[in-house]
Formats: C-alpha cells, structure tokens, sequence
C-alpha cells in the first residue's frame, strides 16, 4: 500500500486568497454605495422568497379564495395532506430514506475521495471519468433493469431498497466533490502528525476530518436533499401504499381531472420545512472554515 | 426509527429487509388493487368499497395502491416488463390498447357474460372498449364514462339576461357578451397547452355533425367545417378569454375558473367536485354547442374501467373484485362521489341521479337516438404522439394567428389517415 503513496507536488500553488475581501468592504463603507449591495440583495431575495410566499398563501387560504393576505386562514388544506393522504406515513419514510442515504453517502464518499485524492493508483483517470459518466444516464433509462435486479434480489417494497438505489446514484458526484475537497487540504499537515507518531488512520481522523467538516456539511445535504425529492423509483420499486414517499404523495395532489392546488401547498409547506429547518442549523458550517488556511507562508 | 439503527449499524449486511409477504397464513388470499388515479378525492371511496367486499368476501383481503394518474402508464410499463404487476388495476381506454399490446390482460368477455354483468353495461362504453383492442375483445369491464362539456357560470348569465347557449354562435355572442377586460372578466378560457387538441377535436366534430372519424380510410378532421370552428375558437383568443391561454393546461384553465375570472370553460365532468367546491350552485354543465347542421356529435372520452391481469394467481378473486366494483350499488357509489357516469344501466334510476345535473344532462345525452358517437383513434400507437407532441404546440401557432385552422387540420388528418393505414395493415 506504501509504495503506492505519492505525495502530492510541494509547488501547488496555495489557493488563491480573496482580494475581493477589501474592495467589498470599501463599497460598504462609503455610505452612498450602499444600495450597489443592497438593491440586488433585496431583488434577489424577493426573486426566491416569492413562490414561498404563494405557497404559504396558497396552503393556509380557502378554496376558491383569490386573496393575496391569507386571511382568515384555514388548516384544512393540512387536514387534507395529513389525513386523507396520509401524509404521515411518507413523511416517516422520506426520513429514513434521505437520512440513510445521507449517512452511507457521507461515509462511502469521504473514504473513497480520500482515497482518489491522495493515492495514486493504475486506472485513476479513467476511474474518475466513468464516474462522471454515469451522470450522464437518467434513472428512468435503467428503471427497469434496476427492476428487476431488485425483484431478484427482494428489494422491491423496502426502504433498504430505495436507500441502496439512491446511494448508488448519488455516490459517483459525492465522491468526485468530496476528493476535490481532500486535495484542498494540505498534505503536509497529515504528514506532521505522521511524523508525531500517529498512523495513517489517526492522522485522517485527529487531522483531516475535522477541516472536511464543511464538506461532509455540503456532500450530506446534497444527498438528504436528492433522496428526499425522490419520486421516480420511490413510485416504481414500492407497490404498497405505506411504501410510498414525500414526492409520491404530494403527486396525489394532482389529480386527472382536477388538481388540489390547496393540498398541493399544504404537501409543498410539510415537505420543505424539515429542508429549510435542516439547512438553517447547518448552513454556518457550509461556509465557516472556507477561509481558514492551514499552511501558511 | 429502530429500522433506521438497524439499517445504518449493519450496513451492506441488512440488503434482505423485508420482502413483500403476499399469502396470509389462514388461507386467506390476498390481491392487490391500483387504482390509477389515487388521490384524496378517490381514495377514501376505494377504501369504502373495499370494506365493503371484505366484510362479504371474508376470505379475500384487498390491497389498495393508489398511483398518481400522471405516472400511471410508467407504472404499468415498468411493472409488466418486471413481471410484476397487481391483480385488478383501474386502466381507461386512452393507455388499454398500450397494455393490451403488452399482453398483460386477461380477457373479460366470458366473465361478463357468465355473471350478473350480463347486458347491464351501457353499450356505447362497452363498443368504445372493444374498439379499441385490436381484436375486439373486452380487456376492461367499463364502469364509469367521462363526457367533455361546458361547465358556465349561472349567475354570471342571469345577470346578463341571457340564456346558457345551444349553438356555437350562441355561444360566441354570450362569449364576447360577458367579457369585460378592465374588470378581469372574460367569458371564455381556451385550453391552448397540455391536452387542448383533444378538447379541440371535440369542440370541432361537435360543430360540424361529421359523424365519422375515417371515411373510405382517409381522417376527416381537416374537413372544412371543422376548420371553420377552429378558426373560430382563435378568434375568441384575446377579445373574449385572458391572453395567457396559450399556454394553459387543464389545471389553470380551472384555476381561472373556480379563481372566478370566467364565465364559461370548456372541460369534463371530471372537474365536478373542483367547480362546485369552489362556486357551489352559481356552475351547471350544457353540452358541447351544436353547429348549424343542428346534429349532436360526440367525440367520447376515454371510458374508465377495471382490467384482471394475466399473471394474478388469483383471477378468480380478482375478477370477483372487479365484478363487485362494477356492480350496481358500488357502480353508483363510485359514481355519485365522482360526478360521472356510471355504467352499469341498473344505477340509471338511482335517486341521485335526478339530482346530479351534470351528470343527467350527460346521460340524457348519450341516450338521445340522435346523439352519434365518434370515437377518436386512441388505439393507434401513434394517436398521442400526433394529437399532443405533434399538434399541440401547431394549436399554439393558430392562436396566435400564425397559422389558419385549416393548415393545422390538414397537418394532423394527414399524420392520422397514415396511421390507420398502418394499423389496418397489421391488424
């Protein structure tokens, strides 16, 4: 395994440093320019909190109501999602799929782009293109293939099922995005706390993991985030009622000759609050440490 | 939340979770049931339904799948090459002769005829069924039919004085009559997106009284009469319906409606519960507006019904299933909840029925001897590609004045009349 080690050229350029950094907060500072920031904020703000809006609106208002206020407001719409669709059942579902696949694919990537991105070994290059090739293939392409490779092997019907599908197509992209993140991290730091004694093993987990810590935060969301909107082999593989997941439901919504656009709000509310909840505790971690250089010098 | 545990500490070892347990252990037979059109408003209505035949069926247990009717035909497809498909599904005629190809269904002529089913279908549905397999047998026991109509505002009309209209010019008078632009009131929407040339083909042999769609082999959708309405149904595009038309699917054109921006929209009685949940008594239904021939033509909808498939180990219960589905208490249930109409003859004098106006005037339709039905070509393989992926987007074009109704027509007549040809050949 040693032999294989290579380090990785000592000239790699550092990455480069923000120079925007001081330019951003001189326009800040000059109290006349401030809208130059503020005027596109606040654009795009509206640009993506809109729909959210006409979701909230369209979940809490009655049928048939045109109002753009929401009041008064009804539940029924929440009644309808938990009760007659039940709701409740894919919600369960969905979590167990998407944290599943969150974990596996977090684990699997994180030692696989280790291993891409600090050994060298016959067959890299080409390895890292078949992965990037396999995105090229839409799922419904290998829909019933898959099938039946999973009737074989009496997977239909199970949430392990789904988890194993979903890790499978998520891992080629975590794994390209997770070496990427490794490569960033300074060898020399591994090597400093190889040189005090540790093993290969300590040093990754005392040195390394703890600056992947905003990539495992990304990697893992990209995941949750796939697994969670998945509909096609969530409806395909699963033929019972209590297998379905968050997306089957809310399709339910839309019916063949009518379409609930209340339900539809309410199913949209239910399934992207746990999403943004989720995403407002981790979102310090996606950012913090970007700037935090190890080697300096 | 244990699975979850149990799951992640096991790993790649925990691959043979459960598998799908289909035999009870006290002889109970248990068969499996898609609906294909699964949601909160058909739902609970399977699940009263399916009480109901446990508790007569002891020995049988249903299992409900509700799939969502826009993944429906993927559903099939997918189970069918997997060999694994339900006992009894829900199929309607638009995807029948896609699974019939597929040889995934059982016959039911025999079935029908050894059971108390027997000459208690409406025939109309029970011909539009066997037209569409290619070799004329049953492959679906119909239960419920559609019929596109006019679903109009009352009070809109009282208010204007005027009378719900009868014929196309009518029509167009009333259309333009209760238009008023700067207060957002338009008398009409057009559906000029997803599925509007069906609606259109409708609306067309609706007016002109064609009474075949093939004659001597050659369509006659592009004959003159229909591109008559079609141009006129473009004209009304801006002066008498709201300009993002265009672009409308069934779900906005509805919006529209029950959002009360429109007097009149052209749909099915599928929209029933969605109309009336939101304006109450101020909808009723008329049928498509006649041209001036005076006849009634009808361009049926596809016909909802139950299929057996080949693989169920259990066709006898399945059948048995699909029979009671079918029978006149649980057809009139289906039906009375739903707003359509219902199959089988002995629901006819059901007391709701006179208080179901829609559904009535539906009836009293299809049972008029001067209604002729025309039933559109949904067996040819191509029949979606050439109404939707070809047409629907030439429609836009029309609308938009870039291309006259007859140009358009003679387009799709002609993809159409290749078509049949091609399907008389492998018959």
């Amino acid at each position: 395994m040693t032999e294989t080690l290579t380090r990785p050229p000592v000239n790699t350029p550092p990455p480069p440093r923000r120079p925007t950094k001081r330019r951003r907060r001189a326009v800040a500072e000059e109290p006349g320019k401030r809208w130059l920031i503020h005027v596109p904020l606040v654009v795009y703000l509206l640009f993506t909190l809109i729909p959210f809006y006409w979701m909230l609106v369209f979940a809490v208002r009655p049928t048939g109501s045109t109002q753009l206020v929401p009041w008064p407001m009804t539940l029924e719409h929440f009644d309808t999602v938990w009760n007659d669709i039940g709701f409740g059942i894919f919600f369960y579902n969905s979590v167990i799929i998407g944290l599943g696949v969150l974990v596996f694919v977090t684990i699997l990537s994180t030692m696989g782009g280790y291993a891409l991105a600090r050994f060298k070994f016959r067959g890299q290059r080409v390895f890292l293109l078949a992965l990037l090739c396999t995105q090229f293939i839409p799922g419904a392409m290998m829909l019933i293939p898959l099938f039946v490779i999973f009737k074989g092997a009496g997977l239909l019907n199970s949430l392990t099922g789904l988890v194993i599908a979903e890790v499978a197509f998520q891992l080629p992209l975590a794994l390209i995005l997770m070496s990427g993140f490794v490569r960033n991290i300074s060898y020399e730091l591994e090597e400093a706390a190889m040189v005090d004694g540790c093993s290969r093993m300590r040093a990754f987990f005392a040195v390394t993991l703890p600056q992947l810590k905003p990539a495992l935060v990304a990697v893992g969301s990209f995941a949750f985030i796939g697994a969670w909107n998945q509909f096609l082999f969530a409806l395909m593989f699963a033929s019972r009622q209590d297998k379905f997941t968050l997306p089957v439901g809310l399709s339910y919504a839309l019916g063949e000759f009518n379409t609930d656009f209340g339900a539809l709000a309410a199913g949209g509310v239910v399934a992207a609050v746990p999403v943004v909840l989720v995403f407002a505790v981790v979102q310090r971690f996606l950012v913090q440490g970007l700037s935090a250089g190890a080697v300096k010098g | 939340m244990r699975r979850l545990l149990v799951a992640v500490a096991a790993a790649a070892l925990a691959l043979t979770a459960c598998g799908s347990g289909e035999t009870g252990g006290d002889g109970k037979v248990t068969i499996t049931f898609w609906d294909n059109n699964g949601g909160p408003a058909r739902t609970p209505i399977y699940e009263e339904l399916i009480k109901r035949f446990e508790t007569a069926n002891p020995d049988i247990h249903v299992e409900y799948v509700g799939i969502p009717s826009a993944s429906v035909q993927q559903k099939y497809d997918t189970a069918i090459a997997g060999g694994e498909t339900p006992d009894v599904g829900g199929v309607t005629t638009s995807y029948l002769a896609h699974l019939v190809g597929q040889e995934a269904l059982a016959p039911v002529d025999d079935r029908i005829n050894g059971g108390p089913l027997k000459d208690r279908l409406l025939p109309s549905l029970v011909e539009t069924v066997r037209q569409t397999a290619p070799d004329g047998k049953l492959y679906i026991v119909p239960s419920s039919a559609n019929m596109d109509i006019i679903w109009y505002r009352t009070d809109w009309f009282k208010d204007a004085g005027i009378e719900p209209p009868k014929t196309w010019d009518e029509f167009v008078t009333a259309a333009t009559k209760l238009t008023d632009t700067a207060a957002n009131k338009y008398g009409y929407t057009i559906r000029g997106g997803a599925g509007s040339v069906f609606q259109l083909i409708t609306e067309a042999y609706a007016y002109s009284g064609v009474d075949n769609f093939y004659k001597g082999g050659q369509s006659t959708l592009n004959d003159k009469a229909n591109a008559e309405l079609v141009d006129k149904v473009a004209d009304l595009y801006k002066k008498a319906t709201p300009e993002a038309d265009v672009n409308n699917s069934f779900t906005q054109m509805i919006a529209q409606f029950t959002g009360g921006s429109v007097a009149m929209m052209h749909h099915n009685l599928g929209s029933y519960s969605d109309v009336t949940k939101a304006l109450g008594d101020k909808v009723a239904a008329i049928p498509l507006p006649v041209g001036p021939s005076g006849k009634r033509t009808i361009v049926p909808n596809p016909t909802d019904g139950f299929a057996v498939f080949k693989n169920s180990e259990h066709p006898d219960a399945a059948w048995k299933f699909a029979e009671f589905l079918t029978s006149a208490e649980s057809n009139s249930y289906w039906n009375e909840k739903v707003g359509q109409i219902p199959a089988n003859t002995d629901v006819r004098s059901a007391a709701w029925i006179d208080k179901a106006a829609h559904v009535k005037m539906a009836l009293d339709v299809l049972e008029d001897p001067a209604t002729v039905l025309v039933p559109a070509p949904v067996y040819l393989p191509q029949y979606s590609s050439i109404t939707k992926t070809d047409s629907e987007p030439q429609y836009q074009k029309v609308l938009l004045g870039e291309l006259s109704g007859q140009q358009f027509l003679d387009e799709m007549a002609k993809k159409l009349t290749e078509a049949q040809k091609e399907w008389e050949e492998r018959k």
